[in-house]
Order: C-alpha cells, then structure tokens, then sequence
C-alpha cells in the first residue's frame, strides 16, 4: 500500500507538478487541496501519512494551518512538511511550531520524493528514486 | 584692526606723558634757576649800595675830618664819628654778605686795609689839630697820603662795581634766555597737549564709527546666518559642553513641534529616546575602552575626541512620536581652543525609511511572484525532462531538456539577485557562531564534489585547525562558489587546491585552480555584479554573474576579504581572509 501525501498549495500549477512529482516518480497517493482551511478539512478526513504545506497563502497562511493541524486530534500526529521560498525559511522556528522540515521552492521534482523519504525516514532505495523509482514505507 | 587702534592709543599717551614730565622737569628747572638768579641780582644790587655807602660814608668822615680841622669845632667831628660807627656796620654787612663768594670777598679784604688807612690818616689830623693846633692839621693837610688812600679806594670801589654790574648785566641776559626756554617749552607743551586732545578726539569718532559700521556688519552676518541656519532642510541645535541647548534653527523647531525658546536652556536628553542613549553609552564603553554614561555623553563623546561621528537614531517630537534621523555631531571649540559645546545636524530619515522598507516589500513581492511560476515551469519541465511523464521523442526531448536548464538558469538568477540584495541590504543577519576552519573547508569541499566528479576535476584540499566566528551556512556558499567558478573554468583533468592557513589573528583560505587565468585588468572587477571575464561565460558556463558579487558580500559581512591572482594562463588563485575568533571563544569551541 503506497503511502498517502496530502499537498496543500494555493497555486494550482505548482500543486499539480508536486502530485505529478510524488506520483510519478516517489509512486505516493496524492491528494491536494487549495487552501489552508480546505486542507485541514481534507486531513482531518483522509488521515494521510505526510503533509506537504505551503508557507505562503492568502487567507489562512502556512503557519496557521500548521497550528491548526497540531491541535485537531486527528491530524496532531501526521507529519507536516512546509514548502517554502528560502527567504521566509526559518527552519528552528518552523520546527518549534510543530514542522517536521523545510522543503525549499523552486523544488526538483526528480528529487522531490527522495527529499521528503529523508526528511520523514521513511526507507528508500537509491535505485528506485531514478526515472521512475518508488519510495517504500 | 583693534589691537593695532590699542597700540596706537598706549603709544601717543606714553608719549604725551613723557613730555610732559620732560617739561615739567624743565620748567622747574627753569623756575629754580630764576629764583636763584633773581636772588643774586639783588645780592649784586646791594652789593653795588654797600659799596656806595662806604665810599660815601668815607667821604662824610673826611669832610668832617677837615671842617674840624680848619674850624677846631668840635661839633664838626659829629658826623665824622657817626660815618665811623656806621663804617663798621657797613663793613661787618659786607663781610657777611659776601662770606660765600670767596672771589669778592678777596677783593673786599684787598678794600678793607685801604679804607682802615684812611681811616688811620683821618684819625691823625683830628689829633694833630687837637694836639698841634691848626698849622699842625694844615701841614698833616699838606701831605698827599690822604688824597692817594682816597684815590685808591675811589678806584678799587668803582672797579667792584663795574664789575659787579657787568656781572649784573650777564645774569640779567642769562635770566631773560632762562624766562624764553621756559615760556618756549610750555607753549611746546600746550601745543603737544592740543594735538594729542585733537588726535584723541579724531581716534574716538572714527572708532565710533568703525564701531557704528561693525556693528551694522555684524547684525548683517547674523542676520545671514539666520537665514542660512533656518532655510536648511536639516535640523540644527547646538548645546553647551554639557548638553544644554543654546540654539535651535527652524527645522528643528518645525520636526520636534517645539518653540525655541521651549528648548533653550533644556537638555538635550529631552529630544532622545532614553533606552536608545542607555545602549548606544554601553557599546561606546565596549568599544572606545572608557565608561560612556548612557545620557548626552553617548551623543558627544565620539565628537568630543575628534572623532567625526555620524549615526542613526531616534528622535522624540514633543508629543511624544518618534522619527528616526542620522545625527552628525560636532565639537564645537571656543577661544583658546577649549570646548564650547556641540553641534548636532540632523536629517530626517522618516522618508529614506519608508523608501527602503517599500524596497524590501517590493522585493518580497517579486520574489514570491517570480518564484510561483518558476516552480511550477522547473518542475514540470523536471519532469518531461527526466522522462516522468513517459518518453519522449528523440527532439522533443532535447527542446525539453534546453527548456528546463534554461529555466534553471533563469531560477538560480533570481536566487542570486535576491540574495545579493537581502544580505547587501542587512536583511539577512549573518548567524554567527564558532566554526571550526577545517570544518568549512571539508564541508564546502564536499558540496562540490559531485559536480567537481562530473567535469573530471580533483580537488585536493588541506587545512590548519583555528576557531572562526561564521555563519557556516553562508560561508559554505561563499566557497561552494569559489570551488564552482574553479570546477568551472579548469580543464578536465585538472586539479584544484582548496586550503587554509592559520595565522596570528586571522586564517588565509585559498582556492587555486589550472584554468585559463584572469587579466589583470579584471582581476578587480570580477567581483562586481553581472562581470565575468568573457562575456560568453554566461551563457556557456551557466553562471549568474553574481557568484562572486555574493561570496564578496558574505565575506565582507564577516569582516573578511576576498581577492584575486593570477598570472595570465596559468590559472587563478582567490583568497579569502577572516579573522580568527578570540581566544576566549575558542576555548569554548574546544570545550
């Protein structure tokens, strides 16, 4: 059973080239949604194993998602990764808050995967992060 | 000017006082002399009727004489013994006028003898007619003797007087001479004196008018002054040496919402933020190795040591809002180059700020902007490059393959554009903490080992141990770009050597590569933005042509500095120098 990543990102391209990423080449399940308030939602019903989380987004930005996500007892256990462009990064105070790393925009999306198995340690070969490599969990 | 007008002024008055007391001195002189003069005239005077008196006296004791002689009354021998009673008196006058003047008193005793003969010879005809009768008087008569003694006497007599009236007539001449040189010498000090009241009365008028016209050029100058000091666009206050305002131009009075005369007199504390002041005395302590008391002092004592200062800070208006200004502050020196006080100019930097700050919203703006789609363009071309998507044709292959380094380009150009201005623009805080120099050198060694695998290039790198004080993260793209410029720009096969050397207080690091070298002419340049030795470099090498714009910016945010050397064609060698951290931080590395 592949593993399932939820990808919360305001801008649609860029959700659509991480599901490609993750699916594609890291053989995830991926679900997106748009906006912070969506997202919660969506974890909260899905359970999914990762989160991916946009720092930057209008309305309920990165950081308040992420509170939101650590106080809801459904979703307080699944990790969250924020994606962020490198002039926010503040990894120390993204990880105080309850992030479990930082994954930097612009991404390559051959690698996208392999980044996030090691951020999680979740096992992954080195053969299968190539040109169509999986991770397993 | 002034000091020329007091000399003049103590010149003519000692001048005026020196004559003066000359013909003071002369005139007394002068008086004296009269005085004595007239005294001796008049002893002269009676001298000449003494003598007359004498010869008179002789002539009445002869007549007498001679009446008795020829009568043989007696009564004729009264006036002949009256003229002998006053003879004595006479000649005892004499003695005892002329006592001082041994001259006429010689010539009196030469007198005297003579007329005491006479005397003698009158006396023996009284006694021949007493005792002879009168052919005896008439035979002493007959002798001549009497009438030579007369003659001399006569003569000796009229010689003192033609003398002494000669004598008379001199100190008349020398008393006139004395009476012209005195009258002369007072007119000649009555005219000195008029001409020094004329001079002195001409030198006040003109002083007053001089006086008169400074005074006007003076009020002039202020006057421009004013006008200059509350035109400018900058706020202008001065204190005294300890702080206390004594001017305020029009500026300031307009930015701070007081009245001058609100602030004169007032410290100047009154305009700072107190905490602002308490700081900045605390760092002047630490850096200036003296106490600087967080009140006016933290303003003025860079100033006060002649060091020129200027700095940001805040200012407080009177209601209590705040502005932030960059303050100039000057010694102000007084006579004889002690300390007046001090000059604080200041610009408001309200603007400049809100400026700078919409700068940076811009840039965060863009950044977001530019990198939304970047994202999304890199990664889906990442993907139809790498063959994710499924394969593809053989040219549409190479047309994605061309999209995506292009977009990668074009991604690390943004990248480098920002970072260049974040940390340009102190926005990034370097996080500085003990690193070891090995340590640097291993891990930037390793950031591009792959890349440096890929062009087939060796770099062998050596290290010295010595604690420095970095942002390691920072410091590591400083040296990844060196390392990458090298890779770059070697042959394959080529060998790079990536070291460091610690010295006393600082470390040299190094990187040396075997390619094409750079121009003198370039050797400076190249670390400017958007410069690379060859134009095309860009374009085939991948570079932004800001890697080493950044690596100069980071190291000099370190306190460091980076140069290059090369001799033509036979590779570059870039050095970096950082200074070590101090002893005391190194032990705690080390512990």
């Amino acid at each position: 059973m592949p593993k399932t990543v939820l990808v919360i990102d305001d801008d649609r391209d860029i959700r659509e080239v991480a599901k490609a990423s993750l699916e594609l080449v890291g053989g995830f399940m991926v679900i997106v949604a748009g906006s912070g308030t969506h997202g919660v939602a969506v974890a909260q019903e899905a359970k999914p194993d990762a989160i991916i989380l946009d720092l930057m987004m209008p309305d309920m930005d990165g950081r308040q998602t992420l509170s939101q996500l650590r106080l809801l007892p459904e979703t307080k256990s699944i990790p969250v990764i924020m994606l962020t462009a490198k002039v926010q990064a503040n990894k120390q105070e993204l990880v105080s808050e309850g992030a479990a790393g930082l994954l930097v925009k612009p991404f390559d999306p051959m690698q996208l995967p392999n980044q996030v198995c090691v951020i999680l340690g979740w096992s992954v070969s080195r053969e299968d992060v190539g040109r169509n490599g999986s991770a397993k969990g | 000017m002034a000091g020329k007008i007091r000399v003049w002024i103590i010149a003519a008055s000692v001048v005026g006082l020196a004559t003066l007391a000359a013909v003071s001195w002369l005139s007394f002189r002068n008086t004296e002399e009269l005085i004595a003069a007239n005294q001796r005239l008049a002893q002269a005077h009676k001298l000449i009727e003494d003598l007359t008196d004498l010869h008179l006296l002789l002539d009445d004791a002869e007549s007498s004489c001679r009446g008795y002689a020829l009568s043989g009354k007696i009564d004729y021998l009264k006036p002949y013994e009256a003229a002998l009673a006053q003879l004595d008196v006479t000649a005892q006058v004499l003695r005892h006028d002329l006592a001082a003047d041994s001259y006429r008193l010689s010539q009196f005793q030469e007198l005297e003898p003579l007329v005491q003969a006479r005397l003698g010879v009158m006396k023996d005809l009284v006694q021949a007619r007493q005792t002879g009768g009168f052919d005896a008087a008439v035979q002493t008569l007959q002798s001549d003797r009497g009438k030579r003694l007369t003659d001399e006497i006569r003569q000796k007599i009229s010689a003192m007087q033609t003398e002494e009236r000669n004598d008379l007539l001199d100190r008349e001449r020398e008393s006139r001479e004395r009476a012209r040189t005195t009258i002369l010498a007072v007119g000649l000090t009555c005219l000195l004196g008029i001409a020094l009241l004329l001079a002195a009365s001409i030198v006040i008028y003109r002083l007053n008018r001089r006086s008169e016209k400074d005074h006007v050029a003076l009020q002039n100058a202020e006057r421009i002054q004013r006008t200059i000091l509350n035109s400018a666009a900058y706020s202008m206050i001065s204190t005294d040496a300890v702080g206390l305002i004594q001017l305020v131009n029009a500026a300031a009075e307009k930015w701070l919402q007081y009245t001058g005369a609100e602030l004169l007199g007032k410290n100047i504390m009154i305009l700072h933020d107190a905490r602002e002041l308490h700081s900045r005395g605390e760092q002047l302590t630490r850096a200036m190795g003296m106490l600087v008391t967080g009140d006016y002092q933290a303003l003025v004592t860079k100033a006060r040591y002649g060091v020129a200062d200027e700095f940001e800070c805040t200012y407080v208006r009177k209601d209590g809002t705040r502005f932030p200004v960059l303050l100039a502050v000057t010694a102000l020196g007084g006579r004889d180059n002690d300390l007046a006080g001090y000059l604080m100019i200041a610009a408001d930097l309200s603007e400049r700020h809100a400026v700078r700050k919409m700068k940076d919203e811009f840039v965060s703006v863009v950044s977001h902007e530019l990198r939304t789609p970047l994202t999304s363009i890199k990664g889906a071309l990442g993907l139809l490059a790498g063959g994710a998507t499924g394969v593809l044709p053989p040219k549409a292959g190479e047309m994605a393959n061309i999209a995506h380094s292009n977009a990668e380009r074009l991604s690390r150009l943004v990248e480098d554009i920002l970072d260049l201005q974040r940390i340009e623009s102190g926005r990034i805080t370097m996080d500085k903490r003990l690193c070891d120099v090995a340590d640097l050198i291993k891990e930037s060694a390793e950031s591009v080992r792959l890349l440096a695998e890929q062009e087939g290039v060796t770099i062998v790198s050596s290290s010295c141990q010595a604690p420095v004080k970095a942002d390691r993260e920072r410091m590591v793209q400083a040296f990844v770009n060196l390392l990458g410029n090298a890779v770059k720009f070697s042959p394959r096969g080529g060998r790079i050597e990536f070291g460091a050397e610690c010295r006393a207080g600082s470390v040299l690091f190094r990187v040396k590569d075997e390619g094409r070298g750079i121009p003198p002419e370039k050797l400076e340049t190249i670390f400017e933005r958007f410069v690379q030795v060859d134009a095309s470099d860009a374009r085939e090498k991948g570079g932004t042509g800001l890697g080493l714009a950044i690596c100069r910016s980071i190291v000099e945010q370190h306190g460091g500095r980076v140069w290059a050397e090369s001799e033509g064609g036979r590779g570059s060698t870039f050095y970096v120098q950082l200074p070590l951290a101090e002893p005391s931080m190194a032990t705690e590395l080390n512990a």
